[in-house]
């Protein structure tokens, strides 16, 4: 209970930071909805020249457009800009007062700053699943697939936040690592996408190597009722085994930690 | 003056070189979305024999070929002078004797990439290797095009430079960048080769620089153009290399005259 009191007060400070910005959420809100145009267009040259990308319409595309935009909402919400807090507490060694307080040190890292506005995304995309799978002629799913993909997607979302703790313990050993999360906002942008249309050498690195794939494709398959049990059962065993992992990881990185300043 | 760019260059190449881990990662996330798009499209052809009678080879070959394409025309310009704008540290630059974007700038986006350029070559044929594209390129083509992307740099390199000292008034450059970015790489071919496009987006692309900076070097290395095709682009180049420095120059002139050194 104390974990979530302070993260009430997170949240609080973080609405009241964008607050004093209001303009700026605004033209975020517009940019946002200039990029979905954008992806809107690059869709519809795609689906101009063929109807199906590997077996995938229209339809499921956009659907899966919305499942990725859930999951990027993460990472310009909270991965980023946690990022930025890090980097910075690393060089100038701002870090120590985060382990000094009486709060688990990963939870501080992982979710001081939180950039409110990003709940548009997630709007968009309900709003991108509901438009891609009525327009793609499904009945509308069941209520059990729909719980299904919301725990895949919460599994999905576990993945990709260890992975985030891996590349940032990272920073402990090699300190000039500062853009130690492109490479996994690069990869995530493979999500885009199916994962049937890459090469196999990249299909196997989003599946297995950066389980990107099981963040965006899977779920989509739940929804559809693509999946079966034993096949949702190891996408939550994988999530489980990379938080346990990962915070494993963090306690061994932050050993290594000597404050910049001391 | 050869003397100043000689010193720009020792300082900038060093810089550049201490941060070469983070320019990997930059370099990493630059193969995406072609790769990506490669992939799409590669799938679509495979799956119908052509895409407008391109097969998933010349795909293969067109966006292999816009990768280093892309590295030698594209500009850090607004990642490196904005904030430098916004903190007040240009003041510094403004002091000496030189124009700094056309000096210290300039030499900066050099320096970064051909630092780019070592490290990709390496990854490059690794793709081909991968991909197995049919390239296209002669000799002649291989020489035609090292004028073009050339001048596609210094188009780009104007165009988001006057874009940059936007800066100068309002902080919010930012949004303004992201929406040229998305106008540019829709219309100059980094998507999709631009004969897939529908045909008021053809027309508008032709209309627009942007198609100069990456679409035509890159047919141009592929021998995809005729003649008349060649040298009409390379005339829009000039012609465009004249009017954005123009540009440049009197956006410059407005913007150094309300500037007022934030923190000096």
């Amino acid at each position: 209970m104390h974990i979530i009191r302070v993260l009430v007060a997170l949240f609080k400070i973080n609405i009241q930071q964008e607050l004093a910005y209001r303009v700026d959420t605004v033209v975020n809100i517009l940019t946002s909805i200039m990029w979905l145009a954008w992806e809107l267009l690059g869709l519809g040259i795609i689906f101009s020249n063929t109807n199906n990308i590997a077996g995938w319409r229209l339809g499921d595309v956009l659907a899966l457009l919305g499942v990725f935009k859930i999951v990027n909402a993460y990472m310009q919400a909270i991965a980023w800009p946690n990022t930025e807090t890090f980097n910075q507490g690393i060089h100038e060694g701002t870090l120590d007062y985060t382990f000094l307080l009486p709060v688990s040190s990963q939870f501080m890292v992982s979710f001081s700053r939180i950039v409110i506005w990003n709940v548009w995304n997630i709007l968009l995309g309900i709003v991108l699943i509901v438009i891609g799978l009525f327009s793609a002629g499904n009945a509308p799913p069941s209520w059990i697939n729909t719980f299904t993909f919301l725990v895949l997607i919460v599994s999905g979302a576990l993945v990709i936040y260890s992975l985030w703790i891996v590349l940032i313990t990272l920073t402990f050993w090699f300190t000039k690592f500062d853009n130690n999360v492109t490479l996994l906002q690069a990869l995530m942008d493979t999500g885009r996408y199916p994962s049937v249309v890459y090469p196999v050498w990249l299909r196997v690195i989003v599946t297995f190597v950066i389980p990107i794939a099981v963040a965006t494709t899977v779920p989509l398959q739940a929804l559809r009722g693509e999946l079966t049990w034993w096949q949702i059962a190891l996408a939550i065993l994988v999530s489980i085994v990379a938080v346990f992992l990962s915070a494993r990881f963090w306690k061994a990185g932050i050993k290594r930690y000597s404050g910049a300043s001391a | 003056m050869l003397n100043i760019y000689k010193r720009f260059w020792q300082v900038n190449w060093a810089e550049q070189w201490q941060y070469r881990a983070n320019l990997m990662m930059y370099l990493a996330y630059g193969l995406v979305s072609p790769i990506t798009y490669l992939a799409v499209w590669s799938a679509i052809a495979d799956a119908q024999g052509n895409v407008n009678g391109l097969t998933s080879a010349n795909f293969a070959a067109y966006y292999l070929t816009l990768l280093p394409v892309d590295i030698l025309t594209t500009c850090i310009t607004i990642y490196y002078l904005a904030y430098k704008i916004q903190d007040g540290t240009l003041s510094n630059e403004l002091l000496q004797p030189v124009h700094p974007i056309l000096t210290n700038t300039l030499v900066n986006n050099l320096a970064f990439k051909i630092l780019q350029t070592m490290i990709f070559v390496p990854i490059w044929i690794a793709l081909v290797l991968l991909f197995r594209p049919t390239f296209t390129y002669t000799w002649q083509s291989l020489l035609l095009s090292a004028p073009a992307i050339g001048m596609g740099f210094f188009i780009r390199f104007l165009l988001e430079s006057t874009l940059t000292l936007i800066a100068f008034w309002t902080t919010r450059v930012w949004a303004i960048y992201h929406f040229d970015t998305a106008v540019s790489m829709l219309l100059n071919g980094a998507f999709v080769p631009l004969v897939l496009l529908p045909a008021w987006a053809q027309t508008m692309a032709h209309l627009l620089p942007y198609q100069l900076t990456l679409s035509f070097p890159i047919l141009l290395l592929l021998n995809q153009l005729p003649l008349e095709q060649i040298l009409l682009n390379y005339g829009l180049q000039v012609f465009w290399l004249i009017v954005l420095y123009g540009l440049f120059n009197f956006v410059w002139r407005q913007a150094i005259k309300q500037f007022s050194a934030v923190g000096a």
